[in-house]
């Protein structure tokens, strides 16, 4: 009887770790979607600032560069903290404070530091969303082995040890009226 | 100074022409770029151990364009002389103050500031590894103090005020215009035109960087003076380039400026400023071929030596810097000058 509610409870939650599956599947089929399409656009505007930046080395020549971006003092400060999607922990990165580079750069320079800065936010939001989509896939692969395990192995073996006991006690109960039905036949052959 | 003429017209020769630039240009890396520069007057050339090789290249060019100034420098008159000083010299040392500037800025060691200077004696400033060792900047331009750099140290409260070196760098851009000018000067009339045709077309086309990156910077502080921070203003008055400081459209005042000004300004539209730059060393080409086409028997011909070497200077270092890079030709080609001059 006890294994009888908890096979039930069993079944129940397989059904509620597929739910999740298929919710993580789509948010996943989604989120790849999303995610092809803004590291295209990222790609195209690393290209160009990436172009900035050659430009900006074959205008002033690489001591010059180095020398100007090592004069800017302030830096990037990122905080991370933690989020969660259904139960999917993944990490936001919030940005303190950007560089402040105005009036230290040259023209080219500062062009191309523009260029940069104005994509560094995506890509940090970039890397945060596929840190998002990595954990959702683990997450699903995880709930997928779960639910496989528990409808291809827990459940059947469960349902296979109830119907042995089912079974057993059938037997007995048919061997307990066999046993029955000869000790009235014997009886009644006394009488 | 007939001599100097004659051993320019020779150095000349053995300068790279556009055929060689775009040979050295085409290499694949920067050890082919190297046995490529090895087939040229430049010949062997050594890497030093432990440096970026692009970097070392650098220095090797800066080095060997130093070694040509010196020779040209030693066999013209003195008013000459002093005017190719000036104009070479102090704009390295310019740069090489400036480099020191942003090292203690950014508090750089002694040695990181010693490495990313160009190779060169002192010209009007102290020892630069006395500089480089200075405490702080305070103390830098306490050393500056009684050279031809003495007026840097009167922005020190403005540097303050803001924490930036911008004021810093302007003031020694500053002095570098006004000590050039003066030495033009000097010159008789007849070899005056082409330098002041130069320095003007140089001293221009910067303020209207400068202005441009003025009008993109936050307005906050006080208004902008455009007639302090842009002392020598030829072509381009203070006028048009408070307009663009103001945020005016850049295309109707670039028009408005007319050739050669609205050529080499027109990569702005597409936000290309390097390649202005270039623009700005193709038309210098011009202005010396121009210079010459006149007069090629007198200083025209000194000065053109001397700029076509920093130019073939200016784009070996480029290649090399885009051979360690693993770029190819045509992707940095429009950035040099002497592969395009036909």
């Amino acid at each position: 009887m006890e294994m009888q509610s908890r096979i039930i409870f069993i079944e129940r939650g397989t059904e509620f770790l597929k739910l999740k599956r298929d919710h993580l599947a789509k948010e996943l089929s989604e989120s790849i979607e999303v995610l092809r399409g803004r590291r295209r656009l990222l790609l195209e505007s690393l290209g160009e600032a990436y172009k900035a930046v050659q430009a900006a080395y074959l205008s002033l020549g690489p001591t010059e560069v180095e020398s100007q971006a090592d004069s800017i003092r302030s830096t990037l400060d990122i905080d991370l903290l933690p989020k969660s999607t259904m139960g999917v922990q993944y990490p936001y990165i919030k940005i303190l404070n950007k560089p402040k580079i105005e009036g230290e750069l040259d023209i080219t320079l500062s062009y191309a530091s523009d260029k940069v800065f104005s994509i560094l936010e995506e890509i940090i939001r970039l890397a945060e969303f596929e840190s998002r989509v990595e954990r959702i896939a683990d997450e699903l692969g995880r709930t997928n082995r779960k639910v496989n395990a528990l409808e291809n192995t827990v459940i059947p073996d469960m349902k296979a040890v109830i119907k042995f006991i089912q079974d057993k006690l059938d037997e007995e109960q048919m061997e307990d009226l066999v046993r029955i039905k000869l000790i009235g036949g014997a009886l009644a052959s006394e009488r | 100074m007939t001599y100097a003429v004659v051993r320019s017209h020779a150095l000349i020769a053995d300068l790279l022409d556009s055929n060689q630039m775009r040979t050295i240009a085409s290499t694949d890396s920067v050890e082919e770029f190297m046995l490529q520069i090895a087939q040229t007057p430049y010949g062997q050339v050594t890497l030093e151990p432990d440096v970026n090789p692009s970097v070392s290249l650098e220095r090797i060019f800066y080095r060997k364009f130093i070694e040509r100034i010196v020779k040209v420098v030693d066999l013209v008159p003195s008013n000459i002389g002093e005017l190719l000083q000036t104009y070479y010299y102090m704009r390295f040392e310019t740069l090489n103050l400036d480099r020191i500037l942003r090292g203690k800025f950014s508090d750089a060691t002694p040695a990181e500031i010693q490495a990313s200077l160009v190779p060169m004696m002192p010209y009007r400033a102290p020892s630069y590894q006395a500089l480089s060792e200075a405490a702080d900047i305070d103390a830098l331009l306490e050393l500056l103090k009684g050279t031809a750099y003495n007026t840097i140290a009167e922005k020190l409260p403005v540097y303050k005020q803001y924490d930036a070196i911008w004021p810093l760098e302007l003031e020694l851009q500053h002095l570098y215009s006004l000590t050039i000018l003066r030495s033009v000067r000097k010159l008789p009339r007849s070899q005056r035109r082409m330098v002041s045709k130069i320095v003007e077309l140089e001293a221009d086309i910067e303020n209207f960087l400068v202005a441009v990156k003025q009008s993109r910077a936050p307005k906050e502080g006080e208004g902008f003076k455009p007639e302090e921070m842009f002392d020598a203003t030829y072509g381009i008055s203070t006028d048009v380039l408070q307009l663009v400081v103001d945020g005016a459209d850049l295309r109707d005042s670039v028009e408005s400026l007319g050739e050669p000004y609205s050529a080499i300004l027109a990569p702005i539209y597409e936000g290309d400023v390097a390649l202005i730059r270039t623009n700005l060393r193709s038309q210098v080409y011009k202005t010396v071929n121009e210079a010459r086409a006149g007069n090629d028997f007198g200083f025209n011909t000194i000065m053109a030596y001397l700029v076509f070497s920093e130019l073939e200077k200016d784009d070996l270092v480029g290649i090399a810097w885009a051979k360690e890079q693993g770029l190819q030709g045509e992707e940095f080609l429009k950035y040099l000058v002497v592969p395009n001059v036909s």
